[in-house]
């Protein structure tokens, strides 16, 4: 019921277009349903009354005609309102629904990013929210739009004709249960369908991707069969469907033809014993209404059955919704005019999951202005102590500070905007060269932007793609080298003008010796007149840092400078042998 | 229904004749119902067991492409292809059949039977038909392209948002939030005006129908209410005529659905055509040499490759005879995996030729060099099934003590005793994930399980620790002696097993010899074994 609740203030803010959009409803289902009486008074007044004199009959048919016309064109107008009316209400509250998934996905934490696959957020904003739309445009509205039909239409036939309205209710709930349980069974086929395709899908893939395996195997014939099980009960599955669909709408025929049946039969024998309950007009009237009397019943059977799916992925919003971030703000976030740039661990323990610490025990001090280089192989935890400044993952135990403020006492999204990094994989922005590397920021100006990019030497290739600055970039940074890539995003960091930065710097083999210059080049610029912490792989980066600690396993084991360090021949002098040579057999 | 509206209206029906027309309306009825249900449900049974047969024969045409193939190909590209493409055929086969009879059916038996009928009231039915077709086609085309540019705004919305999620650490490191919840909420107004703009036309359409059906009705009642009133014309053909108009309602509606599905179902069946079209480049020779090898000596002659017109191998000899092990290392992307694709002849050579026993790859049956070839690679495609199903995976025929053997000897025993369900458990997202050093373990009982002539084994202990891998090559020692081996290695300590080692650079062998000589070259294998044992000693160091 809190699902409801929730969905409920979600729709409060547009009460009253809904209200208008309801009596909308109402007034159409009372003038369309209202045509077939005139229909009726057409046939027993002016057609039927063979007695009376002509011209009258002949008059009063036109005026009725007009009448018909008119209210038909106003019933049928206002519907097209109705309907637009509904849709843009459906609309607005699927536009604030979006708007909040978004807006929640980008407060999420790191690590929630880190277990939940892209795709299923994707889900959550696409065809969630579209089938939420479609529960609450055509499920709930649909549903008492076509109640109000039938209501409609009731009341018009029991107004005319008590006795052919009442055997016709008779058969509804014989009808009705007949729909529900064939829509029942397109539903559960439909739902076979799926998982089957799904299944068959997954193996499809895999055999796609597995493709030269199987042929080295010589497994053709048996992936052929393998498929061909999973493929003829993907068809039975179909079969099933065509069954039930088969009957779906014969069934709202037969039904239709059945209800025919009984108002002739019934009314005919009326008629024939002279009751006065009855008129022929009345009749065909009667005939008119049947007809109208079915699409909503059967839209209505089809809905019931549908609702189940929907509430489905109206849960999984909102257990999106509901869902609290990991890191929270603090509720009055300090915001220190400007940092000094002191950053100081102190007794950090940090794990992923569970104890298997990643970080034990850390403690350091980096000074303002001072570059800081942190060292070791590959899993020492060096890249974590980054993540963990930017509040990416909150530690478990001590104390991380920035000018002594805890970090957890700033407010997330000013701590990050403060902090500048240059990360390995340069992630591109779908768009111009220039919003790439100013972000959308509302006071960079293009010179400035430029005189970035000049900074860093990515000007000189912005310059000779086919529309420089405005050059477009689609998310993978096709025709870019990855060393191009690398400076423009330097670039970037460089127009942000971060206060303390941080960088994982690794060389790369698939860059050549000129572009490696100029990254180094771009790379000593940053880091000018900034705190900075940087991850470092290439031994030109440590040596130009004032201060190297060097990590093993999580755990500082030492500390200096290149010189004190590389004179004490311990695990720092082996590092750097190491990475010596790695230089040398990745080029 | 004629015949009794006027037996009422004439008042000159009994009950018994009543209840005759009635028990033929029932008849009749039932007829219909049966009828309409075996229309729905032949053409669209059909168009599945049509939609059957050609995904069975694509997926059987595509077990027969190579690599080649692959490579060009986007493994979505070719999903879409097989599951929504097909689909789409099979749709404008079903629907396209199914409502393609109806409409032509009843729309020209209740043209036929009206002009029959009562010739002006016909005309008059013609006459308001034609305009309405004629708009209703017109709105549907407003809509089918206000459609397709709501299409186009939709998933320009989830790039965005698939950009924002995959992007969200750099998007975080910026506090890039806020500007990024604006664009998104510019985006969202904008869908939602296409949205709008959608609705505005196919909102119209319903109203627009019934209206249009209603005027034609009152003009009918009207014009034939006149001659009903002058005594021409009965109330039951009146009624009558009423219902076939709205009988004409579905079949037009229906119609231009299946243009629009006729369309789309022509576009992909384009696209599987050109899936079914593609011919594989590597094929057997029309007369295949069938004897048995003499022996299974591995002779590159003058190999180069090109892909892509990038030169990957140039120019290569090498021979590696029967019974003997080569290694193979060099840096990443020098073309060392290449070699074993080409002698599994999963690519053939842009210029030179190789031959296993003397006779060119060509001129040997696919499945006879295959049947001889037995290959682990570094990252091994594992399938969702059982373990034993993947590690049977090389043998025509179950065979327990064989999969026994290449377990103990690929040191995967003792994790399998360790499985729920040992060699029954079940691999990939539903089953068990297994460890990067237990998958090249499984890919390595899986090739020797096959107890094949030449193996090849590509990098295949690069996830296995120290230990475990000189355990490994201690017992795959004596099975590489029996075969002809290529060994490609990253790593010192297993490369020394082979009998001779070529570093490959470039796409070209710089150094040849056996571990010893090597080592005493300066060049790429000195240094690597030099930085590895430097890593040895930091793994080592306290």
């Amino acid at each position: 019921m809190t699902l409801t609740r929730q969905l409920l203030t979600y729709i409060k803010p547009y009460r009253l277009w809904l209200t208008a959009a309801f009596l909308l409803i109402l007034s159409t289902s009372l003038a369309i349903n209202y045509l077939p009486l005139i229909i009726q008074r057409i046939t027993d007044d002016c057609l039927m009354q063979t007695q009376q004199p002509i011209p009258p009959r002949l008059e009063l048919l036109s005026q009725l005609s007009i009448l018909y016309v008119l209210i038909a064109g106003i019933g049928h107008l206002v519907r097209y309102l109705q309907g637009l009316l509904t849709a843009y209400i459906g609309q607005r509250i699927i536009y604030d629904l979006r708007l909040a998934v978004f807006r929640k996905v980008l407060t999420m934490h790191q690590a929630y990013f880190d277990r939940t696959p892209v795709g299923t957020l994707m889900t959550r904003v696409t065809s969630d929210i579209e089938r939420l739309q479609n529960f609450v445009t055509d499920g709930v509205v649909g549903t008492l739009a076509d109640l109000f039909m039938l209501l409609g239409i009731m009341g018009y036939m029991l107004y005319i004709s008590p006795p052919l309205a009442g055997t016709l209710f008779l058969t509804l709930p014989l009808l009705y249960s007949l729909l529900v349980y064939i829509n029942r069974n397109l539903r559960n086929a439909n739902r076979d369908i799926r998982d089957r395709q799904a299944a068959q899908n997954a193996y499809l893939q895999e055999s796609l991707t597995g493709m030269s395996t199987i042929q080295l195997f010589n497994r053709q014939a048996t992936a052929i069969e393998d498929f061909d099980q999973k493929h003829t009960q993907l068809r039975a599955a179909y079969f099933q469907e065509v069954r039930w669909f088969s009957l779906s709408f014969p069934a709202v025929e037969g039904a239709q033809a059945l209800a025919s049946l009984l108002i002739l039969g019934v009314g005919g024998i009326l008629l024939l014993n002279g009751s006065s309950f009855i008129t022929l007009g009345i009749f065909v009237a009667f005939l008119a209404y049947i007809r109208d009397f079915f699409r909503p019943l059967s839209s209505l059977s089809e809905k019931a059955s549908s609702f189940q799916v929907a509430l489905a992925s109206i849960e999984r919003v909102f257990s999106l919704l509901n869902r609290q971030p990991d890191i929270q703000n603090p509720s009055t976030p300090i915001i220190p005019p400007k940092l000094n740039g002191t950053i100081e661990f102190k007794n950090v323990w940090f794990a992923y999951e569970d104890e298997n610490w990643v970080i034990k025990d850390l403690s350091f001090r980096v000074e303002p202005g001072q570059a800081l280089a942190i060292v070791g192989a590959t899993g020492a935890g060096k890249s974590t102590i980054i993540n963990l400044i930017g509040r990416f993952y909150d530690i478990q135990r001590g104390t991380i500070t920035i000018d002594d403020i805890n970090i957890q006492d700033f407010d997330q999204t000013d701590l990050r905007r403060r902090l500048g990094y240059v990360f390995q994989d340069p992630f591109l922005f779908a768009g111009t060269v220039q919003d790439n590397i100013g972000l959308h920021h509302p006071h960079l100006t293009q010179t400035q932007i430029q005189q970035a990019a000049q900074t860093v030497n990515a000007d000189p290739f912005i310059q000779q793609l086919p529309h420089a600055y405005e050059s477009q970039l689609n998310e993978r940074g096709e025709g870019l080298s990855l060393g191009q890539k690398q400076l423009l995003v330097m670039a970037r960091t460089f127009a942000q003008n971060p206060e303390l930065l941080f960088v994982l710097d690794e060389a790369t083999a698939s860059i050549d010796t000129a572009t490696e210059l100029l990254i180094q080049d771009a790379l000593a610029k940053l880091m000018n007149n900034r705190t900075s912490i940087v991850i470092a792989h290439r031994l030109s980066t440590i040596r130009h840092a004032d201060h190297i600690l060097v990590m093993r396993h999580g755990e500082l084991i030492d500390a200096g400078t290149h010189d004190q360090l590389i004179s004490r021949d311990g695990y720092y002098r082996q590092l750097c042998q190491l990475m010596q040579h790695s230089h040398q057999t990745t080029d | 229904m004629r015949l009794i509206i006027d037996g009422l209206t004439q008042q000159d029906l009994e009950h018994a004749q009543l209840y005759q027309l009635l028990f033929q309306y029932l008849l009749f009825g039932i007829t219909a119902v049966i009828f309409s249900r075996l229309l729905r449900k032949i053409p669209l049974k059909l168009s599945h067991k049509a939609e059957y047969h050609l995904r069975k024969d694509i997926f059987a045409h595509l077990t027969r492409l190579d690599s080649s193939y692959y490579r060009t190909q986007r493994t979505g590209d070719l999903m879409t292809r097989l599951s929504s493409d097909i689909n789409m055929v099979r749709d404008a086969i079903g629907q396209g059949l199914l409502q393609g009879i109806r409409t032509i059916v009843v729309l020209f038996s209740a043209l036929i039977v009206m002009l029959l009928t009562d010739v002006q009231l016909a005309l008059i039915v013609y006459a308001l038909y034609i305009p309405m077709v004629i708009i209703f086609f017109l709105i549907l085309r407003i809509m089918r392209r206000r459609q397709k540019e709501l299409q186009e705004k939709t998933s320009e919305l989830s790039s965005f948002a698939q950009e924002s999620f995959s992007g969200i650490r750099c998007l975080k490191g910026f506090a890039l939030e806020e500007r990024r919840n604006q664009q998104f909420t510019t985006l969202n107004q904008g869908l939602i005006r296409k949205n709008m703009l959608m609705q505005a036309t196919r909102q119209s359409l319903w109203p627009f129908m019934a209206f249009w059906f209603g005027v034609g009705m009152i003009l009918i009642l009207n014009v034939g209410g006149r001659r009903i009133i002058d005594g021409q014309l009965t109330l039951g053909t009146l009624t009558q005529f009423i219902q076939y108009l709205l009988y004409m309602q579905w079949p037009l509606l229906a119609l231009s659905w299946t243009s629009s599905l006729y369309q789309r179902g022509v576009v992909s069946w384009g696209r599987v055509r050109e899936m079914m079209e593609a011919q594989p480049n590597i094929t057997d020779s029309t007369n295949p040499h069938t004897e048995p090898l003499p022996h299974h000596d591995i002779t590159f002659h003058n190999v180069s490759l090109q892909l892509d017109n990038r030169p990957l191998i140039q120019h290569l000899n090498l021979t590696i005879p029967t019974g003997t092990t080569l290694g193979i290392t060099g840096p990443t992307g020098c073309g060392k995996s290449l070699l074993a694709a080409l002698t599994a002849r999963l690519i053939d050579p842009t210029e030179g030729h190789i031959t296993l026993g003397s006779i060119p790859l060509p001129e040997l049956p696919l499945d006879t060099i295959r049947q001889k070839i037995g290959c682990a690679l570094q990252e091994p495609i594992l399938f969702s099934r059982t373990l034993e199903h993947n590690l049977a995976f090389g043998l025509s025929q179950p065979n327990p003590d064989r999969i026994a053997w290449a377990t103990q000897t690929a040191h995967l025993d003792q994790d399998i005793q360790r499985f729920p369900d040992q060699l029954q458990t079940l691999l990939g997202e539903r089953g068990v994930t297994l460890s990067g050093g237990q998958r090249q373990r499984t890919a390595i009982a899986r090739a020797i399980a096959r107890q094949p002539e030449i193996l090849i084994l590509d990098d295949v202990l690069s996830a296995v620790d120290t230990q475990t891998e000189a355990a490994i090559m201690q017992k795959l020692k004596p099975i590489m002696d029996e075969r002809t081996t290529l060994f490609i290695s990253h790593r010192i300590s297993t490369l020394q097993y082979a009998d001779t080692i070529i570093v490959i650079e470039d796409g070209q062998i710089t150094q040849q010899g056996s571990h010893q000589q090597l080592l005493q070259q300066s060049g790429y294998y000195a240094q690597l074994h030099a930085q590895q044992n430097l890593k040895q000693q930091l793994e080592q160091n306290p």
